[in-house]
């Protein structure tokens, strides 16, 4: 009885002993092969910043418009000066005509057109409906909202004053009710300047953490296959490299260690160094990041494993980061991602971790609320460990079953 | 003549890596490709979000709210999926991303309209999605107006007002607006076409740092200039007219499939498209054996490349525009091939503008081609002298 115990303590020692052992040389590795360093280190610190710094300005303001006034009255004066006086647009040139608007338009000096025909005051004044056209250049969905939508605001400004003059009331309330019975809140919440950055940028911010993992680890291991003679990821005669676990737990502490600063640093020091919005308390906010750095290691691990050659990984990670971001839901709206890319999306923590993070550092959220993630990130965690032991075992009884050389390196 | 042979003498060698030996390279230039361009179009197939998720809080409960609620869910974009009984719950639902707006109206709203009290309703909307949150407070706001009118509809026709008068006192000035290109504001047509081409250029050019790197790395470097007697011109022009040509093939395909099988607006013409493709493919290229050359190491000037052509995604300014952006990011916009190309599809291919007018770009995609030209020596002389670092 004793005897087992000590042999299972003993085991026991050898198998932590192991870990570590492959801890330590994974760790060397890394940070005397600089390609995987600048995957672990410069891209997580550096890369935020550079996307912070595109999106600081988070809105676009003053977009450039023409006019063509053929109407040359009053009305249409005031309608041109209330449009110019709103931060969203520009009234920069007169044009004579549509022709000359359009080639200032073709000439990217401005980005619409406003023409008010020759009846808009007399029409208003017989007491018809007037028209503004607008003409909008699409190219930049930004610009044509701002365009549009300034356009829009002030005809309805516009409007009222009219309606109140003609109604004849008698005090300031009147006039209020005659302008809108009813009235509206309009309330953007979470990102209230609607800026464009504090809406990206969460999701750029844990993408990053995803794809530095999976670069960095995917390179380490192309490596260490190059160096290893026969090609294998695994060293098949090296003392501490037994079981497929011990080596994945071991690679795993080693970039865990790494991935837990970069998280930290992008979900604590990012946001704040460009005040982006910041909602998350520390334990929501380590109760999301632990499963999702954790998923990202051994799904990086299995990636690691389809490649050959160190530089491939750098082929298909790249690639996919663009539709990725998209998968998450945070340029395309999740309810209109078709059924299969749900699907699809499912494969990937970042799916999941964007989407948490997000509502935990922008909405606020609480731990019972993003909950599902939570769950998802977990299953992902564990379903990826195991599929990386089931590979790297794989790939250890492959390398035993050929004999050593005879997988020979072609091209 | 013998310039010529030896072209395609490396032409083929070229061809028989890409065919046989390497399987990254089929990858990259086909399959990728191929899922790439049916992800975003099926993805955005719709081009418009439908049917967002929002959620109501009546607490009005009256005949009159409840129009403005089925009117709101009739509404393309919007689909009323929860009624809340009270605002924080509808706030925790935002908040667990089942909803992106809520629309409030609060008890006695019916009978202060009636009464002439002004009675105020409340729309909330998330623009963590800005895409969603822009969409559902355009529908929202539409139901206040529309709530505004109906009552103002319904008190002129008492007094015997016409229709023409009706229109005209609910709305004196309307908008008449043209969305030049692109009438239905599909984001389908807006983002595939920037995204597409510009995961496009990053391959291209990481695979042409990636097949120099290649021959450095294995060694085979020498072998590829004996063939060409040593000459860097003919050995880079043999290796990358294969190149071009399948990712030309690949790239119009792509174009045909877009412009003809799903009609996107293009108002330029096939010559604009043309024209695009051979210098979008030009200077990605151009810009993959520049990095090489820069620094001749098959891991830096893949980091570069992929670095800068995903940089270049956000730099081109399709999604936020260049000019919001702040002064020094605005001048380094330039030096980003896919700007140029975005600059120029938007003008030439969308809009049908005439060439002339974004010149600049064009000859900047021209300049980017023309790269490797300061680097042919630098290199000839890694291939010959270099040893790989791993």
């Amino acid at each position: 009885m004793q005897c087992s115990t000590m042999s299972i303590f003993r085991k026991l020692k050898e198998h932590v002993t192991d870990v570590l052992y492959i801890w330590w040389q994974e760790m060397r590795l890394v940070v005397k092969d600089e390609g995987v360093l600048m995957f672990l280190v410069v891209v997580p610190l550096g890369y935020p910043v550079l996307y912070s710094w595109i999106y600081n300005n988070e809105s676009l303001h003053e977009t450039p418009v023409a006019v063509v006034d053929h109407s040359h009255s009053a009305l249409s004066r005031q309608f041109i000066h209330d449009c110019d006086a709103t931060p969203d647009v520009d009234v920069k040139y007169y044009a004579q005509d549509l022709d000359e608007a359009r080639s200032l338009v073709s000439r990217q000096l401005v980005r619409g057109i406003y023409l008010i025909p020759s009846d808009f005051a007399s029409r208003i004044s017989r007491g018809e409906q007037a028209v503004v056209s607008v003409y909008c250049d699409m190219s930049l969905m930004l610009a044509y909202k701002a365009v549009y939508q300034t356009a829009m605001v002030e005809a309805g400004r516009l409007g009222a004053g009219l309606s109140i003059k003609k109604a004849g009331n008698f005090s300031a309330h009147e006039d209020a009710i005659t302008a809108q019975p009813l009235l509206v809140d309009d309330v953007a919440m979470f990102n209230p300047s609607g800026g464009y950055g504090s809406c990206v940028l969460p999701a750029v911010l844990m993408l990053i953490l995803q794809q530095a993992l999976a670069l960095g680890i995917g390179m380490s291991a192309g490596t260490a296959r190059e160096r290893n003679r026969n090609g294998l990821l695994i060293p098949d005669d090296a003392p501490h490299y037994h079981g497929a676990y011990r080596v994945v737990c071991g690679k795993a502490l080693c970039y865990g260690m790494m991935g837990t600063v970069a998280a930290a640093y992008l979900s604590m020091a990012v946001p704040r160094m460009f005040s982006f919005p910041q909602l998350a308390d520390g334990w929501t906010l380590f109760v999301m990041l632990l499963p999702y750095t954790l998923a990202c290691i051994f799904f990086g691990m299995c990636v690691s494993s389809l490649v050959r050659y160190r530089e491939n990984v750098m082929l298909l990670m790249v690639f996919v980061s663009v539709p990725l971001l998209f998968l998450t839901g945070v340029s395309w709206p999740q309810s209109s991602i078709p059924g299969m890319w749900q699907g699809v999306s499912w494969l990937f923590p970042s799916t999941f971790g964007v989407r948490a993070f997000i509502r935990v550092n922008s909405m606020g959220a609480s731990v019972s609320q993003i909950l599902p993630e939570i769950r998802i990130l977990w299953i992902q965690a564990a379903v990826y460990l195991g599929l990386a032991c089931v590979v790297y075992s794989y790939k250890k009884y492959m390398a035993r079953r050929h004999s050593p050389s005879s997988e020979n390196q072609s091209n | 003549m013998k310039y010529l042979s030896q072209f395609f003498d490396i032409a083929l060698r070229e061809l028989d890596i890409i065919i046989r030996k390497n399987h990254i390279y089929g990858f990259c230039m086909v399959v990728f490709p191929v899922l790439l361009v049916f992800f975003f179009t099926t993805m955005l197939d719709d081009g418009v979000p439908q049917d967002l998720p929002l959620g109501v809080v009546d607490h009005d409960n009256s005949a009159t709210s409840r129009a403005l609620v089925r009117n709101l869910d009739a509404m393309q974009n919007s689909r009323v999926m929860y009624h809340f009984a009270s605002v924080t719950e509808a706030r925790c639902t935002m908040q667990e991303g089942k909803v992106f707006a809520y629309l409030y109206i609060p008890d006695g709203t019916t009978a202060k309209l009636l009464s002439g009290r002004q009675p105020r309703i409340s729309y909330y909307y998330t623009m963590t999605c800005m895409t969603a949150g822009s969409m559902a407070s355009k529908d929202l706001k539409t139901i206040g107006v529309l709530g505004s009118a109906a009552l103002k509809q319904a008190t002129l026709s008492a007094k015997g007002a016409s229709k023409e008068q009706i229109k005209a006192a609910l709305q004196p000035v309307t908008i008449d607006a043209h969305m030049i290109a692109n009438p239905q504001g599909s984001y389908n047509y807006s983002l595939t076409t920037v995204f597409v081409p510009g995961i496009l250029m990053l391959f291209m050019a990481l695979l042409s740092a990636y097949t120099l790197g290649m021959e450095m790395k294995f060694d085979t470097g020498k072998e590829w200039l004996a063939r060409a007697d040593g000459n860097i011109v003919v050995a880079i022009l043999g290796k990358y007219v294969v190149h071009t040509l399948v990712f030309l093939l690949v790239i119009f395909s792509y174009q045909y499939y877009i412009f003809n099988v799903l009609h996107f607006p293009h108002q330029g013409g096939v010559w604009s498209i043309v024209r695009l493709t051979l210098l979008q493919v030009a200077s990605s290229i151009g810009f993959g054996i520049f990095a090489f050359g820069l620094m001749p190491s098959l891991r830096m000037s893949m980091s570069i490349c992929s670095r800068w052509m995903v940089l270049g995604i956000s730099m081109c300014g399709s999604a936020f525009p260049v000019a919001g952006m702040d002064p020094p990011l605005q001048a380094m916009s330039w030096l980003f091939p896919l700007r140029h190309y975005w600059m120029l599809y938007q003008a030439t291919v969308l809009n049908g503008f005439p060439v002339i007018d974004v010149w600049f770009h064009l000859v900047a995609l021209v300049a980017f081609m023309l790269l490797p030209w300061f680097v042919v020596g630098k290199i000839k002389n890694a291939m010959l002298n270099y040893v790989y670092i791993p």
